[in-house]
């Protein structure tokens, strides 16, 4: 059995059949979620996004056009409702390391601890940035989708990813290196104990 | 090749969108440099990024938002094709007589008056959009109408949703208002019904909702609702906060936590 393509689900939203929503929902929520999660790092925001988004399309809807590809439309709607929350009610402080939870080095596996690094090196970016990594690697628009949807050029978006990119290394190494010196920190006032492994 | 102009062939490389001759020359230059493969590198660890999920109540919050849109649709008297039967006759008759002769002078009076208007209106200053407000205004009553679903859940943590809903906005509809007062006072579980004076409490100013809440004060017959209420009382300083303070001291069986509370509010007051 084949799915419904999210096209042809969301012209029989526009014409009426509002429960098809439903399906729409299923499919985009998590990403949708996603996007806005690691864009503002507040969860209960990112929730009350999603829900918006889709009390938007329900009002909107007669706006859709057959033809115009889902994905881009939902997530232009996505960064509008962002963008009016934040008009609406303006961040007293942005989104910065502190208010990550602290990574602390451990014997985990090498990989976890890459991951929780990479994880801080995203957030350290700036955040239309960290949004167009967001949109190609994990929403997986494609460029000229979001050369429409930031409004520029795909050369402009091309030359964005790989500034984005080149960024995300720099952080990536200053916390690798930060983590070593700490690491080696605590190996220094704590002697190593033979045979001790955390359960 | 220079890094520099991987700038403009990395991207693609990574969406897999090059050409085999572009990918080799990529690939060439990856193998030699190791800044450009590294952030390739990075790019493939971004999967491994966790994947957030979103709360359980998520689906039913949107159940709830999507069955008052349907409701408030279905009441709408006038079916949408019904309409649109209409106004395209409307508009079959209107095209037929403008093009008679005295619908072409009529039309060239009113495009000549539109074109005045037109320039006088756009070299002043200019209003705020009337549908803008309209929009606005419809998406705040769709919000409500969630809100109200909401609170009609049996489920506890929908119902505290609702509450939840309600504080989002600045003003909210008298039925919103009284449906919250009908939470305060009669919902089964405490945790709704603090939240409920919660939200109650910013619209304290409106006389419909300062009394509702004072009166619950006689009705509510846990001591964590009763404290909530005892502090907000002496936030707004009534002239007759001290006599229902005296009255519900007089209450039989009166918790001594809400007791001492009481005592300590009335020393206050004075």
């Amino acid at each position: 059995m084949t799915l419904a393509p999210d096209e042809d689900l969301m012209l029989q939203v526009r014409d009426g059949a509002g429960e098809t929503l439903g399906v729409l929902f299923d499919r985009y929520q998590t990403p949708l979620f996603n996007f806005y999660s690691k864009l503002t790092g507040d969860p209960t925001l990112s929730e009350d996004l999603v829900q918006e988004v889709f009390l938007r399309i329900l009002k909107y809807r007669q706006s859709y056009r057959p033809g115009t590809p889902f994905r881009a439309w939902i997530y232009k709607i996505a960064r509008n409702a962002r963008i009016d929350h934040f008009r609406k009610f303006p961040r007293e402080r942005t989104f910065e390391p502190e208010m990550l939870p602290p990574v602390i080095p451990t014997d985990s596996a090498q990989e976890q601890q890459e991951v929780e690094l990479l994880q801080r090196a995203l957030q350290q970016l700036p955040e239309e940035k960290r949004e167009i990594l967001l949109l190609c690697r994990f929403q997986e628009l494609k460029y000229e989708e979001i050369a429409s949807l930031l409004g520029c050029e795909l050369n402009t978006v091309r030359t964005r990813i790989h500034r984005a990119l080149q960024e995300l290394r720099k952080n990536f190494h200053q916390l690798a290196q930060g983590t070593m010196l700490k690491k080696a920190e605590a190996a220094g006032n704590i002697p190593p104990q033979g045979g001790h492994h955390e359960v | 090749m220079k890094c520099e102009q991987i700038t403009e062939l990395l991207p693609d490389y990574l969406q897999g969108s090059l050409s085999a001759d572009q990918r080799h020359t990529l690939e060439a230059h990856l193998e030699r440099c190791a800044d450009c493969s590294e952030e390739a590198a990075l790019w493939k660890k971004l999967s491994l990024l966790p994947v957030d999920q979103p709360g359980p109540a998520s689906r039913a919050r949107f159940e709830a938002m999507l069955q008052a849109y349907l409701a408030g649709r279905s009441n709408h008297p006038a079916d949408e094709r019904h309409w649109r039967k209409r106004v395209s006759a409307w508009n079959w008759n209107v095209f037929h007589w403008l093009r008679s002769p005295v619908g072409a002078m009529a039309w060239s009076v009113a495009l000549l008056a539109i074109g005045v208007f037109a320039g006088l209106r756009l070299a002043g200053p200019k209003p705020p959009s009337p549908d803008l407000a309209a929009m606005q205004s419809e998406l705040t009553s769709m919000k409500q109408l969630v809100v109200l679903s909401l609170l009609q859940q049996q489920s506890a943590s929908a119902r505290l949703e609702g509450v939840t809903w309600s504080t989002r906005e600045q003003q909210l509809d008298p039925q919103v208002l009284s449906a919250l007062l009908h939470t305060l006072r009669y919902d089964a579980s405490v945790d709704v019904r603090l939240a409920a004076l919660d939200a109650l409490s910013r619209h304290g100013r409106q006389p419909q909702v300062h009394k509702g809440i004072l009166d619950s004060l006689q009705q509510d017959q846990s001591p964590l609702v009763q404290v909530a209420l005892i502090d907000l009382m002496l936030e707004w300083r009534d002239r007759d906060a001290a006599h229902r303070l005296q009255e519900l001291e007089q209450t039989p069986n009166l918790n001594p936590t809400v007791r001492q509370r009481v005592e300590w509010a009335k020393s206050k007051l004075n």
